[in-house]
């Protein structure tokens, strides 16, 4: 980033350099042609005109050159020091937000484990409000591992990459579902082919599980996954027969914090985009096939 | 229990006798060491922030003095690093806190059932040498730079040299799930294990079976 904005503060000087020089060029070859004139025609003035010209465009090298390197000295120096702050804040803004998520989920901790350990030991009229202490707890802390994703641009160095069957993987975490799914008299259809991703297991499965929880959430009888290939690229595709998304949110279900529902963090899809775009992919909901929604998830992936 | 936050330790450990396991509960890391050592535990349940020895110092330090007792380590820190971190200090597993009961017990069961192995424990194949615990391999002495999906199928590989592994088995092994479909994640991984044994001079360790799959040679 330093040597970017370097670059870019030489380069801008580097023109300015460029256009006196020239300035300074054309000026004097002017005043020179001014002072042969009337000797001009003769081959001396000629002559002397060609010399003195040369011996112009050599002084205006020598201060060129060596301004050159000056000001390229000069760049690096301004561009740290107004860079270094910047870097600095970023990255104690960072240890404040992991140092904030420890220090939130350490209680939740103790009241999630407390009424866990306590519930069996509560008369049956209170043992549904410890459920619902633990609960609630465990939703706060995995927010407050949402914000903390959230709290950094999406960056592919904070993935842990390996080679990924993401079709593997939706089954996997379908799976994961299919129980709540039934309860609520839910089918998941997957038809999701073979698509390998150079990927972070652990977020994918992070992505798929919002996805999932999403539509668990919208569908009124059936979920399917599906996938499309197209070059470079894998599409997981994961529809619900619910309302589709109004044109007016399909942008802002993205954005941190922006809930359609009382349900959920409303963070869940931010994530998703979020992962998608670390992955040097992205995340988008559109119109489904036969109506409902469709979420779609584009990752680029390994030629075999 | 190795914990110093009174409140959940005092809460696991009653959901832990109500399953009927004995526990006790050392406050901070070094008493925690002294426990380990004097004593043969079924498991350990380890914080990973504690005061005076950490959580992965205590592992460390109670692997190096030869304690083989399965330690689940207790994090709240969710980042890959810590985890990576812990496993690397000899924790058999991890997990994040706040958890739900349920999950805590299913890693108990699982590392206890992992308990009956030895904990130095190195495999081999030609000049390739695994160490299992150490989740390390090497080549000729020199360490074989590898993923952990990597590492895991080299392990199971060699673990069972002189079986054949069909392709949906590996999968089902490492992903812990049967997919229908065709994958070539197990392809992928093959050749991306054999490129990497082979820059390091290992020679062709894992051999192809045709119309079945892989095997490492005994």
């Amino acid at each position: 980033m330093i040597a970017r904005l370097t670059l870019r503060y030489l380069l801008v000087f580097a023109i300015v350099l460029a256009l006196l020089s020239a300035g300074a060029y054309v000026f004097l070859a002017r005043e020179y042609l001014a002072l042969l004139q009337p000797a001009l025609g003769t081959p001396e003035a000629t002559q002397a005109y060609r010399a003195a010209m040369s011996r112009v465009t050599l002084t205006i090298l020598a201060f060129d050159i060596p301004l050159l390197a000056i000001v390229g000295l000069a760049s690096w120096l301004l561009a740290r020091s107004s860079i270094e702050p910047l870097v600095e804040a970023r990255e104690r803004e960072r240890e404040f937000a992991a140092d904030a998520a420890h220090r939130l989920r350490s209680p939740l901790a103790t009241i999630a484990a407390v009424a866990q350990a306590a519930k069996p030991e509560a008369p049956d009229r209170f043992a549904q409000n410890f459920d619902t202490i633990a609960q609630a707890a465990l939703d706060a802390s995995q927010a407050v591992g949402e914000l903390l994703t959230l709290s950094r641009p999406a960056a592919a160095q904070l993935l842990q990459r390996e080679p990924v069957d993401v079709a593997v993987l939706t089954k996997v975490v379908s799976k994961e579902f299919e129980a709540r799914a039934e309860q609520r008299g839910l089918l998941i259809t997957n038809r999701a082919q073979s698509a390998i991703v150079d990927g972070d297991e652990r977020r994918l499965r992070e992505l798929l599980r919002n996805l999932f929880d999403n539509a668990l959430r919208h569908a009124r009888t059936a979920i399917t996954v599906d996938s499309r290939k197209n070059g470079r690229s894998v599409y997981l595709l994961i529809s619900n027969d619910g309302d589709a998304v109004a044109q007016a949110y399909r942008e802002r279900i993205f954005e941190r914090a922006f809930s359609g529902d009382a349900q959920g963090s409303g963070l869940g899809l931010a994530v998703v985009r979020w992962i998608a775009q670390a992955h040097e992919g992205d995340a988008f909901v559109r119109d489904g096939e036969d109506g409902g929604a469709q979420f779609v998830v584009r990752l680029p992936c390994i030629q075999e | 229990m190795i914990e110093d936050n009174a409140s959940v330790a005092a809460a696991v450990r009653t959901m832990l006798e109500r399953r009927k396991y004995a526990v006790d509960v050392a406050a901070d890391g070094d008493a925690g060491l002294e426990h380990l050592l004097r004593q043969q535990y079924d498991a350990a349940i380890v914080d990973v922030v504690l005061p005076g020895r950490d959580g992965f110092d205590l592992a460390r330090a109670a692997r190096a003095q030869g304690v083989q007792t399965p330690l689940l380590m207790l994090t709240a820190l969710d980042a890959v690093e810590n985890r990576v971190r812990g496993l690397d200090c000899g924790a058999d597993d991890y997990l994040v806190k706040p958890f739900v009961e349920e999950e805590l017990f299913a890693r108990l069961r699982a590392i206890t059932r992992r308990a009956d192995r030895p904990v130095r424990e190195t495999l081999r194949a030609g000049t390739l040498e695994i160490d299992a615990a150490g989740r390390e391999a090497t080549v000729a002495g020199k360490r074989l730079p590898l993923g952990a999906t990597e590492f895991r199928m080299l392990e199971f590989l060699t673990r069972n040299a002189g079986i054949a592994f069909t392709r949906e088995r590996l999968l089902e092994h490492l992903w812990e799930y049967d997919f229908e479909g065709s994958s070539n994640i197990v392809d992928v991984y093959v050749s991306q294990l054999r490129r990497k044994l082979k820059n390091a001079g290992a020679g062709e360790v894992i051999r192809t079976v045709w119309g079945v799959g892989y095997k490492v040679e005994v």
